[in-house]
């Protein structure tokens, strides 16, 4: 990982400062059931430290240890038989993961058939002998590509980014989201090393790299505006996330993405912190109510915890004044660095379709005073705090990056 | 954490972002006119959601969103993309005392291929172009907004004016953005022209003084742009003359609220009459010149097209500007209203020769016949002020019998009509194209897996068929 622009113990700040919110957002959720519910939610975090781990150091992962961390999700997410629409979200994950790592994995097997080797760095080489049919190495590439594509999240596999945020708790949805699109990031990189050698095969797989980046912005954007509950247009953004990391792929398929920022432990550092804090938020959205409609509690009674909560949501987002518009600024200069006009437009199009739901989302979350008194109960003040972490956590990210750059 | 203690009321925090948002607009840079922009929209929504038809009023003014998400979208455009200058500015000239060389010919390659970023640069330019034009009602999708009062009860009547003055300040400020790329000028003025024309119609055609200000200020501000996108004068100075008419506009619809304040008295009814017109005269008089007589030759059509809007304006200002009647026996010692409106109007009188002799000054030039020509419009218009003044008893700006008022609304109407119903007829087409989106964002895990395959097949043909 590029981390040239940032000193070495800034990609795991993010991480912990997303932990620190996670306890406090699971011992909001307990205090009311279990009788310590501290050591409850520091058990929790303690589960997710794994994840964290990945989050804070992507360079790690393998192709092999990102299906054990995309593993170590779905388990997370299957831990509580009683929680019902959790375990199915770990259902559909699993369905879908399973089935792609399949296909890859047969893919990987050809490629190692056709070129003799099941290193990636001495499959090219071997490759550009010809002494293969294209039909057989270019079928086996593309299929060895898909478990990349499917982890990143980006349209047409947006769905489960989407179930993932609308089902799983808010505590465990972003680490898991981040583990598996850092997964499939590093997945495509992974396979991709050395095939400057092969220029034929790097042609085929900037191609390939173009059509699904191209698919899931577009895809993304067009979406995002019929999701029709706010947890699942969180999810949307985050699968926007993993379309931004598949465009700077495509533009530099050998380059680390987001190399300027602190590269991928940054990116991720960064998702997850927004993810968390939006996805606080969407619960305290109103689901189907018009802009009219009287605010709901968290507005009412903490508009000023609100407004940090719609930070993050607009950090996902990338809107201007937040650290995710360093984010989608990477992904497009580097597009327009290396003449990508296309994919240029595809990326703003998607910002402003993301940035005009993160602001609609907030002006209904304000909604319209009707003069009622303000409900009586508040909002735990733990889940409070945990939003508070966040933006604290984003706008020290942000100082960074506008100091780094 | 908890709910704060001070509370600032609605409409205290739209003034401040209203007037923060106008002030932003002033700066040059992109970003910061689209910051101003969504200022302005935030102010209109922090107004709408406090009042009682909040539901309607939201709604109305929810399309405010769009004209900073055009400037977002020039903003990012300009962030993400290599210097502008490059590829959108002048070729230089030679410098006046260098020998006259002939230039080489030698086939440009297609602007595409010199730069591939090329269209993006357009379209973030038509991007500012697009914000401005939908604040000053030239685009169909906002057309009809001045003929509504705005959210905030007490100025709504004036608040709406509001929008096409920062239309004009976004085009005026960002001119340099957008009015060198290709095309830019050519829609800017075809969509202004048009606006001009209906502007003044609907201001002909609607009986409210106040409405039919709003509508002026409108007018004013099309003219104006027009002065910026054909680099009729220096920026600076068309936004002198605009500042004249349009403000002037301002000040008497402000002074129309308090009292009817620019129409108290005869001589001040005069003053007010001569200084709207002066100013109206003023920005236009440039335009009608360039317009009519541009390129050493005369245009009719395009005079023609323009002077009618322009005659009708002023005589709408000199026929409707008439003394009030006073229902006061004295008029309070302490009412400053008619000294306030008098300053005013001398201010309006004044602005419109002033930039025009700046302009003089800094070189600008006309021939006679395209001066005289160009004054003959706006002087026109004080020939049926005598014929259409209202007869005695009558109340002032009461339709004449089979009017060109019903003229002038039937067909503001029913452009307007077509207008909407083309934007629906290309929404329903872009909703047609986007509703398979809709299918695709959720469903069951057995979907999912099927579609995995679908796309796995997809990926194992592409290459093949590549």
């Amino acid at each position: 990982m590029n981390v040239a622009l940032l000193p070495p113990w800034v990609a795991g700040l993010a991480p912990l400062a997303a932990l620190a919110a996670a306890m406090l957002v699971r011992r909001a959720h307990v205090r009311h059931v279990e009788p310590q519910p501290w050591w409850d939610a520091a058990f929790v975090a303690l589960t997710i430290v794994p994840l964290a781990a990945v989050v804070a150091w992507p360079g790690a992962l393998t192709p092999a240890r990102a299906a054990l961390a995309a593993g170590l999700s779905v388990a997370l997410l299957a831990h509580d038989p009683r929680d019902l629409p959790q375990t199915e979200v770990a259902l559909k994950i699993t369905w879908v993961l399973a089935g792609a790592f399949a296909l890859s994995w047969a893919g990987d097997a050809l490629l190692a058939l056709a070129s003799g080797s099941a290193r990636p760095r001495e499959q090219w080489p071997a490759l550009a002998l010809a002494l293969d049919p294209y039909a057989l190495w270019s079928a086996a590439l593309s299929l060895s590509l898909l478990a990349g594509l499917v982890l990143l999240g980006g349209a047409p596999f947006h769905f489960w980014p989407a179930d993932l945020f609308h089902g799983a708790r808010p505590h465990l949805a972003p680490f898991v989201a981040a583990t598996l699109q850092l997964a499939g990031a590093a997945w495509l990189l992974r396979h991709l090393d050395g095939i400057a050698s092969f220029p034929t095969a790097a042609q085929l797989v900037r191609s390939l790299l173009t059509l699904a980046a191209a698919v899931a912005l577009a895809g993304g954007a067009a979406t995002l505006g019929y999701q029709w509950r706010p947890e699942r247009r969180v999810g949307a953004l985050v699968s926007l996330q993993g379309g931004l990391v598949l465009a700077s792929l495509a533009a530099a398929p050998m380059r680390i993405p987001f190399a300027g920022y602190g590269g991928l432990a940054a990116w991720a550092g960064h998702l997850v912190l927004a993810a968390t804090g939006a996805s606080l938020l969407s619960h305290f959205l109103p689901a189907a109510a018009g802009p009219a409609e009287r605010p709901s509690v968290l507005f009412r009674r903490h508009p000023w915890t609100g407004a940090v909560g719609g930070y993050a949501l607009l950090s996902l987002a990338g809107a201007p004044g937040t650290p995710g518009m360093f984010v989608w600024l990477d992904a497009a200069r580097t597009l327009a660095d290396l003449r990508h006009p296309g994919l240029l437009l595809g990326v703003v199009l998607a910002w402003l379709a993301a940035f005009g739901v993160a602001a609609n989302e907030i002006r209904r979350g304000f909604g319209a005073p009707d003069g009622s008194p303000a409900p009586a109960r508040s909002v735990p003040r733990s889940l409070r705090a945990a939003l508070w972490a966040v933006g604290a956590a984003l706008l020290g990210l942000l100082a960074l990056w506008m100091r780094r750059t | 954490m908890t709910a704060p203690r001070w509370f600032v009321p609605a409409s205290w925090a739209g003034a401040v972002a209203a007037s923060l948002g106008v002030a932003l607009l002033l700066l040059p840079g992109v970003v910061w006119a689209a910051l101003g922009l969504e200022l302005v929209a935030l102010a209109f929504w922090l107004w709408a959601r406090s009042l009682p038809d909040r539901s309607e009023q939201l709604a109305r003014w929810a399309w405010l969103r769009r004209p900073p998400t055009a400037l977002w979208l020039a903003a990012a455009l300009f962030l993400a993309l290599p210097e502008l200058r490059h590829v959108l500015a002048p070729v230089p000239l030679p410098p006046a005392d260098a020998t006259f060389s002939p230039p080489a010919l030698q086939a440009a390659p297609p602007p595409m291929a010199r730069d591939p970023m090329l269209l993006l640069r357009t379209m973030s330019s038509l991007a500012i172009l697009w914000a401005g034009l939908e604040l000053m009602a030239a685009l169909p999708l906002s057309r009809p907004f001045p003929d509504l009062t705005g959210p905030a009860r007490p100025v709504g009547a004036w608040l709406t004016a509001l929008l096409p003055v920062t239309g004009f300040l976004v085009l005026w400020r960002q001119a340099g953005l957008w009015a060198t790329a290709p095309l830019a000028r050519e829609i800017a003025t075809l969509a202004l022209m048009v606006a001009v024309v209906l502007a003044s119609l609907r201001a002909y055609g609607r009986r409210s003084l106040t409405a039919s200000l709003r509508w002026l200020v409108v007018y004013d501000s099309a003219l104006a742009s027009m002065l910026v996108a054909r680099d009729v004068l220096p920026g600076g100075i068309a936004a002198l003359l605009w500042l004249g008419a349009a403000g002037g506009r301002l000040i008497s619809l402000a002074a129309e609220l308090r009292g009817k304040a620019a129409r108290r008295g005869p001589g001040l009814t005069r003053l007010w009459r001569l200084a709207g017109w002066a100013a109206g005269t003023s920005l236009a008089w440039p335009l009608l010149n360039e317009m009519g007589f541009g390129g050493g030759r005369f245009h009719p059509l395009e005079f023609g097209v323009l002077a009618v809007p322009v005659t009708l304006a002023n005589a709408l200002w000199l026929k409707r500007v008439v003394e009030a009647p006073e229902r006061r026996a004295m008029a309070r010692p302490e009412d400053r209203s008619p000294r306030v409106s008098r300053l005013g109007a001398v201010a309006t009188l004044l602005a419109g020769p002033l930039a025009l002799a700046w302009a003089w000054w800094q070189g600008f030039e006309v021939s006679w016949p395209g001066a005289l020509f160009a004054f003959v419009p706006p002087a026109l218009a004080w020939w049926p002020v005598r014929r259409l003044a209202p007869a005695p008893g009558s109340p002032p700006g009461a339709p004449l019998p089979g009017g060109t008022r019903d003229f002038a609304l039937s067909t503001f109407r029913a452009v307007t009509l077509i207008e909407r119903q083309l934007a629906a007829a290309i929404g329903g087409v872009a909703r047609a194209l986007g509703a398979p989106a809709r299918d695709l964002h959720s469903g069951d895990a057995q979907e999912y897996l099927l579609f995995l395959v679908g796309v796995a097949v997809l990926a194992l043909l592409l290459p093949v068929l590549r």
